[in-house]
């Protein structure tokens, strides 16, 4: 007698859910899918569209499979719709064990892809857009990367163009079909640099260069919000960038370099960091050992590494 | 053996002589409490003024936290000193015997420093109420400031200021939000127990944690504090009097939490009935070992890194300043080595709750028991493996990020089970759908939520996205809220028949649980599109393509905080206006604390019960009662507690 | 909500909670050193943290050490503790409670003596807190040595002094050794985890000196 009314129930169950998920995943990952944030401006927001929307791709059975089964459940097994004398269902040993050992696995099997997946996802393109801090692990491999510095102060961002002579602006342009590598740093508190259409966020640290690559894709005009609480005027600290062409890019940055040479003088040399002594206002306290920017640096660990604190044996 | 020495067991409510104390607790209470606090307070700040006014740092910044954080510590050891916690241990100091508070007088009880613990239980529900009330009420005010992205209610300083104090007060509360009411009400009850192993330990962290509360809402009048409840340096460092606030308020509440997880483990190891073995353990007992681990092994984490941060505010040294060989990173790890057990802390004793009530509402035995048990263990384990995923975006290790991706998502394999034992326990059920029950279930249908949300965090190229967002904020309050506070008010509804005596008018509980579930989710999945589309947390400006969302949220919020409303109206009408005696065994379960009569003696139990059965047969032909209750008369019973068959390790120590 | 207050342990009964509340003092000292290794862990962790960050060359310039000779004293005298109480546990155990007296106040003694030192080191640094990160983490490691030692010192001192005011209840049934009472067997309890938190906190002062002072 139970043991038709389950196999009846798992069937439609299963029914239901198998419907429903042929019908929602696709219906999710062609139509709405492609308009998931952060869009498509650069390598790294495409690459984080896709993985969001795989993840989805993902998740929506095993969201449906609960709410179905809950659903089923609820309708069907409340006391009110039971007659009092049905035997109440008593699990049978064996078959809960197997149930469980296949959930396990099920779940298993689940979280290994999805692991999977996310590794491939962050190691192929050069660490996703994520900060990768001031050795990065996995870098581009083009040769022709436009550093940008990102600085974050209470409570405004402003950049520096180190191949342009280190020109310091609340300007951030940056040219299309570029590999860039944003260098991101802070003179106070913990900031965040995220520009959301970029797929690019990091940290920005206090004596911390925190690096960050994206390849750009398309021009147009992308959101710079601060998304590490920084005190009061956290909230007001944004403002947009711009992906332009990079014949206009180049003209920009010249004509800034120009503009903004003699201010560029008085400023502390260009450095990955920015200590106390950068200026000169230590007092001779701090050790002298930033060494500026060296445009043949590569971006292999121990290099930088050294390249930015000097020689360590003062 | 029934001696007539005071000891900690036997006779122990029969005691009201003053053996070598003073007899004080009679004469304290809450009110003596403030008294003494505050006169704590003025003399910590006088001290502090002494020591400090002379520093380079305090005259020139017009701020002595030196001043601040001991008078916040020497306030909190006065409201100890107050309501008589301290009584004991410094009457020890010249051997003095134990003293044992009455354990008599009405409600009056409940103002004073009990060592009972379903005294301390209910004393902890109010504080916790307390505390999600004052949590929720800031709640409000920052869901009005985001009704507008441009136009200011609050003002960024004040905003900043409620976002903090909101998150901190909740954070603290949930921490002791099961563990503290139902944990320490229930353990002793459901395993078979009289007493608590160190019923004292158990009411000094229910002082402290009110402390805790006191002291962190005085960061309001000084300014609040800019960090959120994550407290970041060097913006810690840099911040006003209110950040000594939340360092003082979440040692003490750390302490607090120590010292709970602490009694309730030692309870759960050592006082246990005899049958009352591992395997018959009640889930939620399970779910409160658990987390006593946590509590116990990942707070002291806390307290330190806390205690660096005071240090680094007053004794002026540089654990978190970068420039002087600290490192901001330090307190990043430290606070996340805490914070992220602290989330689970918070999620397992909802698990357990629920595991508790879906066999009773069922009629069924409870689906995978072991596998249950095994979840909870495992999370926990696997907890503190996990902090780094909250600095993905920091610049920290970030060639650790895909080892911490996978501890990370190993967490849903063991949430999975907890999962599976729910929905096995559905299968071919006979459901009652009473309050407790819808609220097991919406537990399951957020937590759901909660979860998938957290897979996507974990992912490093998602989290690129979604890190610090909305996203986040509506994930954790999936989890939290939609788990944890879903969970304690449907072990409200099911227990406090047994806590008070009282019957809950079950309309007002169905209303409540309805507005509570549907505006729930109505604030808080918008919310996660709101993160979706770039809204970062914490921000009182936002873009203005979201503010028909943020609007909406705030519309539901408001009636998701109105909802509470329903559930205090329900618990004043029921349990004082217009209250109805509750029946001894309202639900039908088999549980153990359902078995003692209502209102249940001071001493639980008339004999220590010996425990015959699993805990969950129901719907079982002639299944076993559960318990033998006889007392001597029964000779299995005789044979069970001098066997001492519940293990309790007592060959140990002799 | 007259509640009855009283009730009749069986004798069966008294004797299982006894064992259950020794069991409780048992686990609860373990639980306590475990509570206790968090603690340092988190030090030990913000110490190797700062030292490998090393930023901007701070961690410890010149070399800077705090007073040698102060700190091997301390950690002598948190080491002579342990042994006085541990050889006062020792005696106690062959039945020479007064030997347990003799040595356990001299623990308590000693302990005092670690403290004052300790606190006195915090006023005589040859540098400032903020100065390095070595400075940061020593303070830290005096505010925990203190908090640490004052618990531990706290615990016999209460032990011994519950030991001599009950000392003529047991003295019928064969004395806090032997005694059968409930008050002797939580006291043996108590000692035998306050012997053993202490040697806990001596291995962590180990730990600590070595670190802050001979490396």
């Amino acid at each position: 007698m139970s043991t038709p009314r389950r196999s009846n129930d798992l069937r439609t169950m299963v029914t239901i859910w198998l419907i429903l998920s042929a019908v929602l995943d696709p219906v999710y990952f062609w139509v709405i899918g492609p308009h998931m944030p952060p869009g498509t401006m650069t390598d790294s927001a495409a690459g984080q569209q896709f993985d969001i929307n795989v993840l989805v791709v993902t998740a929506l059975p095993v969201v449906l499979a609960v709410w179905v089964y809950m659903a089923y459940a609820v309708i069907n097994w409340r006391a009110s719709k039971i007659p009092a004398d049905t035997p109440v269902f008593v699990a049978d040993p064996k078959r809960a064990t197997r149930i469980q050992v296949a959930w396990i696995l099920v779940t298993a099997v689940t979280v290994m892809w999805a692991f999977g997946f996310g590794v491939y996802e962050l190691v192929v393109p050069a660490g996703a857009g994520g900060g990768e801090g001031p050795n990065p692990v996995w870098t581009p491999t083009s040769k022709n990367i436009l550093p940008i510095q990102v600085i974050g102060q209470q409570w405004l961002w402003t950049y520096r163009y180190p191949t342009f002579g280190g020109f310091e602006t609340t300007q951030l342009m940056i040219p299309n079909n570029t590999e860039i590598a944003f260098h991101v740093t802070s003179l106070d508190v913990i900031h965040d640099f995220w520009a959301y259409q970029l797929g690019v966020k990091a940290d920005a640290n206090p004596q911390e260069d925190n690096v960050a690559f994206t390849h750009t894709a398309q021009v147009g005009r992308f959101t710079v919000r601060c998304d590490e609480l920084c005190g009061i005027w956290h909230g007001a600290m944004y403002d947009y960038g711009h992906i332009v062409p990079k014949a206009t890019f180049y003209k920009w940055a010249t004509s800034t370099e120009a503009k903004l040479a003699s201010q560029t003088k008085l400023l502390p040399p260009f450095a990955w960091i920015y200590t106390p002594d950068a200026n000169g206002a230590d007092g001779g306290y701090y050790p002298n050992n930033v060494v500026p920017y060296n445009k043949t640096e590569l971006y292999s660990s121990q290099h930088v590494r050294i390249t930015q604190y000097g020689a360590k044996n003062s | 053996m029934a001696s007539t020495i005071d000891t900690p067991i036997a006779g122990r409510h029969v005691s009201t002589r003053p053996a070598g104390g003073l007899g004080l607790n009679r004469y304290q209470n809450v009110f003596t409490a403030f008294v003494v606090a505050a006169g704590g307070y003025l003399l910590g700040h006088y001290i502090g003024n002494v020591i400090g006014s002379g520093y380079v740092s305090v005259q020139g910044g017009g701020q002595n936290d030196v001043a601040i954080v001991l008078a916040l510590t020497f306030g909190a050891l006065g409201w100890l000193l107050g309501i008589g916690a301290l009584n004991y241990p410094l009457a020890k100091l010249v051997g003095a015997s134990p003293e044992y508070p009455p354990t008599e007088g009405g409600w009056m009880r409940y103002f004073r420093f009990s060592l009972d613990h379903k005294v301390v239980g209910m004393q902890y529900v109010i504080a916790t109420l307390l505390f999600l009330f004052t949590g929720g009420l800031l709640a409000m005010a920052i869901r009005t400031e985001l009704l507008n992205p441009t136009i200011h209610v609050l003002g960024p300083g004040t905003y900043i200021a409620v976002v903090g104090e909101h998150g901190t007060i909740m954070m603290m509360m949930a921490s002791s939000l099961v563990i503290g009411p139902l944990g320490n009400w229930l353990v002793p009850l459901m395993i078979g127990s009289r007493r608590m192993a160190f019923p004292r330990v158990e009411a000094f962290s229910l002082w402290l944690f009110t402390a805790g509360y006191m002291v962190i809402l005085t960061a309001l009048p000084m300014g609040g504090f800019p960090t959120g409840w994550t407290g970041y340096a060097p913006l810690q460092t840099q911040a006003g009097g209110g950040m000594d606030s939340y360092l003082v308020g979440f040692a003490i509440i750390g302490t607090g939490m120590v010292l709970a997880g602490f009694n309730l483990a030692a309870t759960i190891v050592t006082c246990r009935a005899p049958g009352m073995t591992w395997g018959r353990l009640p889930i939620f007992v399970w779910s409160v070992l658990a987390t006593a681990a946590l509590l116990v092994f990942a707070t002291p984490t806390l307290i330190c890194a806390g205690l660096f941060g005071i240090l680094d505010r007053t004794a002026q040294t540089a654990f978190y300043v970068n420039e002087h060989g600290g490192s901001s990173f330090l307190w990043e790890n430290l606070f996340w080595f805490f914070g992220h057990p602290e989330v689970y802390i918070m999620a397992l004793p909802g698990f357990g709750m629920v595991g508790e009530m879906l066999p009773v509402f069922t009629g069924k035995q409870l689906f995978g028991y072991k596998v249950g048990a095994a979840g909870m263990i495992g999370v926990a384990l696997l907890s503190f493996f996990v902090w780094q995923h909250h600095l993905f975006q920091s610049g920290i290790n970030p060639d650790m990020r895909p080892l911490f991706m996978l501890t990370t998502e190993l967490i849903s394999i063991p949430t999975g089970f907890i999962f599976l034992v729910g929905l096995g326990t559905l299968w071919k059920a006979r459901m009652r759908m009473e309050p407790p029950m819808l609220f097991c279930l919406a537990l399951y249908f957020n937590f759901l939520i909660g979860g998938i949300t957290g897979v996507f965090l974990s992912d490093v190229p998602v989290n690129v996205t979604v890190h610090g967002s909305f996203f986040v904020l509506a994930h954790f309050h999936y989890t939290i809220m939609g788990g944890l506070v879903f969970a304690f008010f449907g072990g409200l509804y099911y227990w406090l028949p047994k806590m008070t005596g009282k019957t809950l008018n079950r309309k007002l509980s169905l209303a409540h649980f309805w507005v509570m579930f549907i505006f729930f989710n109505l604030t808080f999945f918008p919310l996660l599109i709101v993160g979706l589309l770039g809204q970062p947390r914490r921000v009182f400006e936002y873009a203005q393509r979201l503010q028909p969302l943020n609007d909406f949220a705030s519309v539901s919020a408001y009636i998701l905080g109105a909802s509470f409303l329903i559930f205090i109206a329900n618990f004043v009408w029921s349990i004082w206006i217009d209250p109805k005696p509750a029946p001894t065994n309202p639900w039908g379960s088999r549980g153990l604390e359902w078995q003692v009569p209502t209102p249940v003696p001071a001493y639980n139990f008339e004999h220590i019960p010996v425990i015959v059965s699993d805990p969950y047969l129901y719907g079982v032909p002639d299944a076993p009662p559960v318990a033998d209750f006889g007392g001597a008369s029964s000779p299995a019973y005789a044979a069970a507690l001098a066997g001492d068959t519940a293990g309790d390790g007592a060959a140990r120590s002799e | 909500m007259a509640t009855q207050t009283t009730y009749q342990s069986t004798p069966e009964e008294a004797a299982y909670e006894q064992r259950a509340a020794e069991s409780a003092l048992w686990i609860g000292s373990r639980f306590l050193i475990g509570i206790g290794a968090f603690v340092y862990a988190s030090l030990a962790f913000a110490y190797f943290y700062l030292r490998s960050a090393n930023n901007l060359d701070f961690w410890r310039p010149n070399h800077v050490t705090a007073p040698t000779a102060l700190g091997a004293a301390i950690f002598a005298l948190t080491a002579a503790t342990f042994a006085c109480i541990a050889y006062g546990q020792y005696r106690f155990r062959r039945g020479e409670a007064a030997d347990l007296a003799v040595a356990g106040w001299t623990a308590v003694l000693l302990g005092a003596l670690a403290i004052g030192l300790q606190i006195y080191e915090l006023t005589r640094l040859p540098f400032y807190p903020g100065s390095s990160g070595y400075a940061s983490c020593f303070v830290g490691w005096g505010a925990i040595n203190i908090a640490g030692l004052v618990l531990s010192v706290y615990w016999i001192e209460t032990l011994l002094a519950r030991g001599h005011r009950v000392k003529h209840e047991v003295a019928g049934d064969g004395g806090l050794v032997r005694s059968g009472l409930p008050v002797a067997r939580l006291f043996r309890a108590n000692l035998e985890g306050a012997t053993y938190v202490m040697g806990f906190m001596t291995l962590a002062s180990l730990f600590f000196w070595v670190f802050f002072y001979l490396v």
